[in-house]
């Protein structure tokens, strides 16, 4: 048998340490202490992440079974500080200040979805010891779960954080469709779903309609939303096969490309690594998420197969999203690269999650 | 089964991430690279034009005229000292001056610096000949605001200026920013959403000093919409003419739907000012004890004195405290209480009619004592007194109808008689504003209509009413309206009316005159009234603030109507 827990934790830190080069990079350039420490921090988020990696991979992953609902109810709770504060201070705010970091409560309340929906859809049926997720009738098998995952992603929306928001729903559409539910409640979802994208529209704010416009077209608004888009490609492109070399990418550099340190990482990357440095950054990605949902088939436990499919799209998704709005192929929602856009929360987070991956993999071996 | 599904999907996903990459790093490479190396893109933002204002008839009010800016790069290596000296030689002015701007204007060597805004056309011209000698300067038409006619109908038009932070903060979620320009008070401030441009923008691929090599996108500045008002540009001219020199202000309104054909408040300003920024003059408009920012019409409020009669009257009749027998005899003053309280001549006998046509106070203060306050003040609210018209402009006020309560409750003072003889003639607390004496006038004029009163026609030639807003009917009997328009014409027709000097001209006016006594100055003048006589088209009401009496106002009103009949302008 490998040691999943070795080959998680290496490729996490090759990932971290390609994104706190792709960090420096992006900053060095610019004046002020502020640019010239953000690398720092990221290794200090990541050092942190580290270590709750290995207190969650010896930590036994059932607990988070008995501590479900508390977690639910204390994600729900911390957003919904949030949302208060952000009433008070009339704009978006997605932080919450603890002590001398900020931490963004959208991230704790993804992977807190992932463990609430593994749970809700483990249980056991009482006549025959099976799941019962696939004779569940629409009301329990979908549409109360559906109920409880809307609080969480309206709260997140509202902030306004419309990336997060429908990565907590994708991540629902995971788990909901591994979990056995049957298809025609899922098909019928998006069904109605799409149908009512018209009226969704309607409710999304100006800046939002703008970027998905852009998106169709980045030309129609080149002093705006297509800025972004139309730098990040150049951007990539310009990168090549081998990549402009560290420290050498003009498009990061001179300040063409927004958010070259959070959202728009990968295009800073690519820049300078080339399409060579994307294939092992693509590669070690794909590692990482399969090794997830190896580990989701080898274990026995209901529970820990959810929750190990769940944390593995959760990541999946994380990394598609990102790099295809980055190459243009998506629309521009704020969502970051995974162990590698600066973020504290989001480093943290997913060292979290990894860490319980780890440990459903130690525990198998118990039952 | 399902899980293969997903391990498809992921898969998939990565595939096309991974041909997503080949496709910008190696097909368009090439493309993306070049782009990258010359450094790149750079906005150049577009600028449109402010919509134009027109009257009813869609002549020009406001419109744009084209003005020129010199810009100067500076990168391009040639002795700026050389060039500035030239530049100054054209434009006749100061080398010093013109290179302490360079200097402030100084961001980087390829941010092209504006040397002098607003040039004449015949300086753009001689620049552009400069260019051969000097390649790095740029002459950029923009459209700049522009006031045919000057200061005519400044107040109702507003001006325009760089946006201030209590508008920022109000206005940021309709995409205004910093820097914009603004309208400021009228038709400027209130439909500025309409009247304003969208800035386009031109992304040029530049090379790395900065020389345009072509375009990649634009998007084209939108103009702003025009506004068509229903002012008639010839009667305002009359009517701003006849107000020169002095403080007041005048309203002619259509009595068919309320529309607003003239608007003139005096003493006026240039808005022009504004755009030529022109500090001296600019803090002079604001300094002047006059006001002449002030929109009188209906931004001010004045004691309306005798106008308000008709009020009384009709309060009067239709509660039948008085009918068209009464008949009063005056002596020149009564005594109320332990007061005497004088009429402003000696009238004898006066019934209804005569009291009206010759504004007799004593009639009014017997007439008054029988309704009482409360009778009074419901009729006023009743007329639209006391709030606002709803004009579609900004900062109108609503005046104050005085009533017992609010003398009790907020000045801790009982109501008397004398308060209410005063009532009676519009004098004390109560006050209006032209505009709201404007659209009682009308209700005589209509037959018991509180019109809408507007100054906005169309938007971009599209009517701003899909459905037009229908005026209220005030529910007053046919005679008592009747009686009132009578005595409003007598005032006119009758040698012994107020309005006597009327009656020669070129149309039957009939109207009530007014001299509000004021604490300080010279008393208020009004004229408020209506023509033709029989078939009522028009409304006017001319306010004169300390001009003395109600007769100098009809005076005004007599200048104004003889010269749009006599320039044949209705």
């Amino acid at each position: 048998m490998k040691n999943s827990r070795l080959i998680i934790i290496a490729v996490a830190l090759l990932i971290c340490a390609i994104g706190v080069m792709s960090i420096y990079s992006s900053t060095y350039q610019k004046e002020g202490r502020i640019w010239q420490d953000i690398y720092k921090r990221q290794i200090i988020w990541m050092a942190l992440g580290v270590i709750f990696f290995f207190l969650l991979s010896n930590f036994n992953y059932r607990k988070l079974w008995d501590a479900t609902y508390p977690l639910y109810v204390f994600a729900i709770f911390l957003l919904f500080l949030v949302f208060m504060l952000g009433l008070t201070r009339m704009g978006a705010q997605r932080w919450l200040k603890l002590f001398w970091f900020n931490f963004q409560p959208s991230e704790f309340a993804k992977l807190v979805m992932v463990i609430f929906l593994a749970r809700y859809y483990s249980t056991k049926s009482s006549f025959d010891v099976g799941l019962s997720a696939a004779r569940l009738n629409l009301m329990k098998g979908f549409v109360l779960p559906l109920l409880l995952t809307f609080i969480p992603v309206g709260l997140i929306i509202e902030q306004p954080d419309l990336g997060s928001g429908v990565m907590v729903l994708l991540v629902f559409m995971a788990v909901v469709f591994i979990s056995g539910v049957k298809f025609r409640y899922i098909g019928s979802f998006l069904g109605i779903g799409i149908a009512c994208m018209p009226i969704l529209w309607h409710y999304l704010r100006g800046y939002q309609k703008e970027r998905l416009m852009v998106f169709l077209n980045p030309n129609i608004d080149p002093l705006g939303a297509g800025y972004t888009v139309i730098q990040s490609k150049i951007a990539i492109g310009s990168g090549g096969i081998f990549g402009k070399g560290w420290l050498s990418g003009t498009q990061g550099q001179l300040r063409f490309l927004p958010e070259a340190h959070t959202d728009f990482i990968f295009a800073t990357f690519a820049e300078e690594w080339g399409l060579l440095g994307c294939a092992v950054l693509l590669f070690l990605y794909y590692l990482i998420i399969s090794e997830g949902i190896r580990i989701g088939m080898r274990t026995n436990d209901a529970f820990a197969k959810l929750l190990a499919f769940g944390i593995s799209m959760m990541l999946g998704l994380q990394v598609l999203v990102n790099i295809a709005m980055n190459l243009g192929l998506a629309p521009v929602v704020g969502v970051p690269l995974l162990l590698m856009s600066y973020g504290g929360s989001s480093v943290f987070v997913t060292f979290i999650a990894l860490g319980i991956l780890a440990n459903i993999d130690k525990q198998r071996s118990v039952f | 089964m399902r899980v293969r599904a997903v391990i498809i999907f992921l898969t998939t996903g990565f595939i096309i991430l991974s041909s997503g990459l080949v496709n910008l790093q190696v097909i368009q490479h090439k493309k993306l690279k070049e782009f990258s190396d010359r450094n790149c893109i750079r906005l150049i933002p577009q600028q449109g034009c402010r919509g134009k204002i027109l009257d009813r008839n869609n002549k020009i009010i406001v419109d744009n005229s084209i003005s020129y800016d010199l810009l100067l790069i500076p990168q391009r290596g040639l002795s700026v000292e050389a060039s500035l000296s030239k530049i100054a030689k054209i434009l006749g002015t100061d080398y010093v001056k013109l290179k302490s701007t360079y200097n402030q204007g100084y961001i980087a060597p390829f941010v092209p610096i504006t040397i002098a805004a607003n040039i004449t056309t015949h300086q753009a011209i001689a620049l552009e000949e400069l260019k051969s000698d000097i390649p790095d300067i740029l002459v950029q038409p923009h459209p700049l605001r522009r006031y045919p006619y000057g200061t005519l109908a400044s107040q109702v038009i507003g001006h325009l200026g760089e946006i201030d932070h209590w508008r920022l903060s109000k206005l940021a979620d309709y995409g205004y920013q910093t820097k914009d320009v603004v309208g400021f008070g009228g038709i400027e401030e209130k439909y500025d959403y309409y009247l304003r441009y969208k800035e386009g923008a031109l992304s040029v691929e530049v090379d790395h000093r900065g020389r345009f090599i072509r375009t990649i996108g634009f998007k084209p500045p939108q103009d702003g919409k025009d506004i068509s008002l229903t002012l008639d540009l010839g009667m305002q001219k009359i009517a701003e003419s006849a107000m020169a020199g002095r403080r007041g202000s005048v309203i002619i309104m259509d009595a068919s739907d309320g529309g607003i054909l003239v608007m003139a408040s005096s003493p006026n300003y240039n808005p022009s000012v504004f755009i030529e920024k022109d500090r001296s003059r600019i803090s002079s408009i604001f300094n002047n004890p006059n006001a002449p920012l002030l929109n009188r019409a209906i931004s001010a409020n004045y004691p309306p004195a005798s106008v308000f009669k008709s009020i009384v009257s009709a309060a009067a009749l239709e509660t039948n405290k008085i009918n068209l027998s009464t008949s009063y005899l005056c002596t020149g003053s009564t005594k109320i209480g332990n007061r005497s309280f004088a009429c402003w001549d000696i009238h004898g006998k006066q019934d209804i009619f005569d009291a009206i046509a010759q504004s007799c106070d004593i009639f009014f203060y017997k007439t008054g004592l029988l309704l009482g306050p409360d009778i009074i003040h419901d009729y006023a609210v009743k007329f639209g007194l006391s709030r606002l018209t709803n004009i579609d402009l900004p900062y109108e006020v609503g005046g104050f109808v005085p009533s017992r309560t609010w003398r009790k409750i907020v000045k801790l003072r009982n109501w008397f008689d004398g308060d209410t003889a005063n009532f009676s003639i519009g004098q004390g607390e109560l006050m209006v504003t032209p505009l709201q004496i404007t659209r009682v006038t009308g209700v005589f004029a209509t037959n018991g209509l509180i019109l809408y009163p507007h100054i906005i026609k169309a938007v971009n030639g599209k009517p701003v009413y899909v459905v037009p807003k229908k005026p209220s009917r005030i529910s007053l009997k046919a005679s008592t309206l009747n009686t009132i328009r009578q005595g409003l014409r007598k005032a006119v027709s009758d040698s012994k009316g107020t309005a006597g000097n009327l009656a020669s001209a070129p149309v039957a006016v009939a109207g009530k005159t007014g001299t509000a006594q004021v604490p300080k100055g010279m008393s208020h003048g009004w004229f408020a009234g209506f023509f033709p006589f029989d078939k009522p088209k028009y409304i006017i009401c001319v306010m004169l603030e300390n001009g003395g009496s109600g007769h100098a106002a009809a005076m005004v009103t007599d200048e104004i109507i003889s010269a749009i009949y006599k320039e044949n302008i209705l």
